[in-house]
């Protein structure tokens, strides 16, 4: 009999972690149409943002404009110091979300360290932080309660700091790592080079057909307070992107968990009829055989 | 008569996207207007208000804090950190819109001078209601 107890107690257990576990799945799924909502508005505002940059990024590529020698569109062969900025989820119970993004932060990691490049780790999001420090890795700074709302100064402040090292050449190149959302089931790792502008893309021939024209007298001025909203919005985009993520990822995540629970309650329950048959039929054996020795 | 695409695109969002006769800008060296077949430019735009002269006469005015914009073939594109477009269905809705107009340039302005300013226009553009 005390086994029949002990399945019972599991039952219940076992369906009430189900009960949070779905609850947190529509709780994910409320945040995320949220943040969908959010990132499909910004998609466009960053396509066009990086539009123009790339746009002038490949014309003082490709013929040099008025002699720009500005660090943030010049292609750096060798990189001395290097800025990696990574995204994480405040939470956990979201699945491999934030452990791809650590992957990848590592592997980018080793590879430039082995070409002796050094680098400075800056941390958004709590599980992030939490998994460097516990493996001792240094990190220059951290925010934290950021990555799971998005807020536009703060990240703008955040980024500032690895701007301004860049324009003064301390840094030599400035990385984002963050999680991306794809669709409602797929998540889409991001390794964006910010700065300095990507224009390995950019091609010299379609640029001929371009119609851009630059004001003379305020290029120097026009080109770097435009590269800092760039950058700055990058960045912010990388969190609102994250944020949608994450809540995808945790919404499957409680999803398969959910599903797993059911399954557990079925298993125990068979084993729990079994059990309960077994102590009827030793029951009525005993019945039987005391009837038996009756006579 | 020709039109100008006008969009005006900001981190949360387009706040405008349609045709127009012509449009005013906030230039950094100045304001500026923009007709249909304007030369192709990219520049730079300063804390002000942003004209939009549409198909049927009517004007609507557009607050913004800092932005860039983009001419290319009759295609106008304006990138603004933040903007507060003056329209409302009630007066309530067009007073609630002044506010947050004032509060985003007071937020951004360093002069004095420049934010008494664009508060006039904002003003004068709220007596076309």
């Amino acid at each position: 009999m005390a086994n029949l107890k002990e399945i019972q107690r599991q039952i219940k257990s076992v369906s009430n972690t189900q009960k949070t576990t779905r609850a947190m799945k529509l709780v994910s799924t409320a945040k995320l149409r949220r943040a969908e909502e959010l990132a499909k508005r910004s998609r466009l505002f960053a396509q066009k943002t990086n539009q123009v940059i790339a746009e002038i990024a490949g014309r003082i590529k490709c013929n040099k404009v008025g002699g720009i020698e500005n660090r943030c569109f010049i292609e750096n062969d060798a990189p001395e110091l290097i800025d990696i900025i990574f995204v994480t989820a405040d939470k956990g119970l979201c699945g491999g979300f934030n452990m791809q993004t650590i992957k990848a932060v590592k592997r980018l990691m080793s590879d430039y360290k082995n070409k002796n490049v050094k680098i400075r780790l800056r941390g958004i999001g709590k599980k992030g932080i939490e998994f460097f420090s516990y493996n001792q890795v240094e990190m220059l700074d951290v925010v934290k309660n950021l990555s799971s709302a998005p807020d536009m100064q703060r990240s703008s402040e955040f980024m500032t700091r690895s701007i301004n090292d860049f324009k003064e050449g301390k840094v030599d190149a400035v990385y984002i790592v963050y999680n991306g959302y794809k669709n409602v089931i797929t998540q889409e790792l991001h390794v964006n080079r910010v700065l300095p502008v990507n224009v390995d893309s950019y091609d010299c021939e379609e640029q001929k057909n371009s119609v851009l024209e630059l004001e003379a007298q305020d290029e120097e001025k026009m080109l770097d307070s435009l590269v800092t909203k760039y950058a700055e919005y990058n960045m912010y985009y990388a969190l609102i992107d994250s944020v949608a993520a994450e809540h995808s990822a945790r919404m499957q995540a409680m999803d398969a968990a959910t599903n797993n629970a059911k399954e557990m309650v079925n298993s125990l329950k068979v084993k729990f009829n079994k059990a309960r048959q077994e102590a009827i039929t030793t029951e009525l054996i005993e019945i039987i055989s005391g009837v038996e020795s009756m006579k | 008569m020709e039109t100008l695409q006008l969009e005006v695109l900001t981190p949360s969002g387009s706040i405008f996207n349609g045709p127009a006769k012509s449009v005013t800008l906030p230039g950094e060296e100045g304001e500026f207007g923009v007709l249909p077949e304007h030369v192709s430019l990219t520049t730079l735009l300063q804390a002000g208000v942003v004209d939009v002269h549409k198909e049927d006469g009517k004007t609507e005015s557009i607050v913004v804090n800092w932005g860039v914009v983009q001419i290319a073939q009759n295609k106008v594109v304006v990138l603004v950190d933040g903007a507060v477009a003056i329209r409302g269905e009630s007066e309530g809705e067009i007073a609630k819109a002044l506010d947050e107009a004032k509060s985003l340039i007071t937020s951004v302005g360093d002069s004095n001078a420049m934010i008494a300013s664009v508060s006039a226009r904002i003003d004068s553009a709220a007596h076309h209601f």
